[in-house]
């Protein structure tokens, strides 16, 4: 009767698969992004039509789109691929959104004294609105990271042996339902408030540093 | 434009014909303007007269509907495209201080002046920092140089985006109402500065109501209304005795306050 160890079982897949989404996401987020303020209109628009489409379905949609849609025809792909593709893309989704946001909160003086000054787009971006732009964008980024923790309960639909997986069939061979359940979710909510808590430190750091 | 390349007279800044147009309000309206080597040019007019447009088109902030555009001998075509590789040249010459500082807020003072010199021009760390160490001095902010913006009062601040644009070593120097953000003693040390520099020989164009820094410290004072220039001269004569009934109660407006 150790539900709780069996539980437990599941941790690191949950954690590999958020981290792993999350990495992605942060990185395909900065393309999306870049296409979002792009000067061209024709990227500007494809850029925006695929965050509003990966924000605009739902997440286990997505997820069944990917694997049993494209992981089950011509290319294979196992249960943790797909769901990296799958929640990866629909982060890199909102990350860039929350980066864009960051972005726009940035003062515009910032940007016109970089380029008054001759500094190329890169410099200006990594160098002067990015440093500006993260401090902003943390909060947001930690968030999503929460949600993507408990969202990634949704990939156990489709075989990938996490939390929410090992629950569920400990629940079944148990025959007890409540107990592993309630475990699971005391998990996710340890899991989640480590985030919660970096996220104000962070917070507090990046804002004393910057001495805004 | 007969006279030769080494010429004094020959103007180190040209403005010829340059007009802005945001949809179809016309901001500036076909302004030409030579600017000798040396000389200090000061703007006044009333909001909204293109005075910003204007200084903002000369450095390509904004992108002029027509105009040519010649720094140092070099001139750029303005209407139509303008290549990056020309933006950047003119921009390298020309260095522009804004009415709201916009220092880098992350950085600190001495990073605010030493990572332009290196991203731009390419000098090494060690460089870049001796450079604004002694521009720091010069603008008496040298103990400032280890803090962060948001801690120096308004009045340094414009100070330091002063020496960060010189740093830069450029041709000509823009100035967009430098003080109006500031305390009246505040802008008296930012004005400090810049007769400093206009003393030490800097070409400067300055939009400002500061009538007595425009009459004691600029060679010619221009006044705008509605995108043009509509009366230049010596600045004492333009304020004791403005031609133009516009100026006239422009001026009278400005010493009201
Ligand atoms: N980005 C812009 N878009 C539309 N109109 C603008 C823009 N910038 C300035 N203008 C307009 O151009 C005119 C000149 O503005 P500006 O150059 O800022 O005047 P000044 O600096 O003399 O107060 C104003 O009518 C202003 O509303
Ligand atoms: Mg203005």
């Amino acid at each position: 009767m150790d539900h709780l160890g069996v539980v437990l079982g599941g941790v690191p897949t949950t954690l590999l698969v958020t981290a792993t989404c999350f990495g992605v996401g942060a990185v395909l987020g900065l393309v999306l992004v870049t296409g979002r303020r792009s000067g061209s209109v024709v990227v500007r628009g494809l850029s925006r039509t695929i965050i509003d489409l990966l924000r605009g379905i739902p997440p286990i949609v997505f997820l069944f789109i990917v694997f049993f849609g494209i992981g089950s025809g011509a290319i294979r792909l196992s249960p943790f691929v797909a769901a990296v593709i799958g929640l990866g893309l629909i982060s890199a989704a909102h990350l860039a959104e929350i980066y864009r946001g960051s972005l726009l909160a940035v003062h515009r003086g910032q940007f016109e004294a970089a380029q008054a000054l001759g500094l190329g787009r890169v410099t200006t971006y990594t160098r002067v609105v990015g440093p500006q732009a993260v401090r902003v964008a943390i909060p947001g980024m930690v968030t999503w990271a929460i949600s993507l923790l408990k969202d990634s309960a949704l990939v156990s639909t489709i075989g990938v042996a996490e939390i929410m997986s090992v629950t569920n069939q400990d629940a079944r061979s148990s025959g007890s339902s409540l107990t592993p359940f309630v475990i699971a979710a005391a998990i996710y909510i340890a899991l989640g408030s480590p985030l919660a808590y970096l996220s104000r430190y962070l917070e507090r750091k990046l804002s004393l540093k910057g001495a805004r | 434009m007969t006279e030769p390349l080494t010429s004094p007279a020959r103007p180190i800044l040209s403005i010829e014909g340059l007009s802005k147009q945001f949809g179809d309000h016309t901001a500036v309206d076909d302004v030409s303007l030579d600017v000798r080597p040396g000389e200090v040019v000061a703007i006044i007019g009333p909001s909204g007269s293109g005075k910003s447009t204007l200084l903002r088109c000369i450095n390509l902030l904004e992108s002029p509907t027509t105009g040519r555009i010649t720094v140092g001998g070099i001139p750029t075509e303005v209407d139509g495209k303008v290549s990056q590789r020309e933006l950047v040249a003119l921009r390298r010459k020309v260095g522009m201080v804004f009415q709201s500082f916009n220092l880098f807020p992350h950085l600190t003072v001495l990073r605010n002046i030493s990572l332009p010199q290196e991203r731009v021009l390419g000098r090494s760390r060690a460089e870049a920092d001796a450079r604004s160490m002694a521009l720091l001095e010069q603008v008496g902010l040298a103990s400032k140089a280890s803090s962060h913006p948001p801690r120096c009062s308004g009045g340094q601040q414009q100070r330091v985006a002063i020496a960060r644009a010189l740093a830069l070593d450029p041709s000509v120097m823009l100035f967009d109402e430098p003080t109006s953000a500031l305390d009246p003693e505040l802008g008296l040390e930012v004005l400090s500065v810049m007769r400093q520099l206009a003393d030490e020989g800097m070409t400067m164009i300055v939009v400002t109501h500061e009538i007595h820094f425009a009459s004691d410290v600029a060679d010619r004072l221009i006044v705008m209304a509605d995108g043009r220039i509509i009366e230049q001269g010596d600045p004492k004569t333009v304020i004791d005795d403005p031609q133009v009934e516009r100026t006239r109660t422009f001026l009278s407006a400005i010493r009201d306050r």
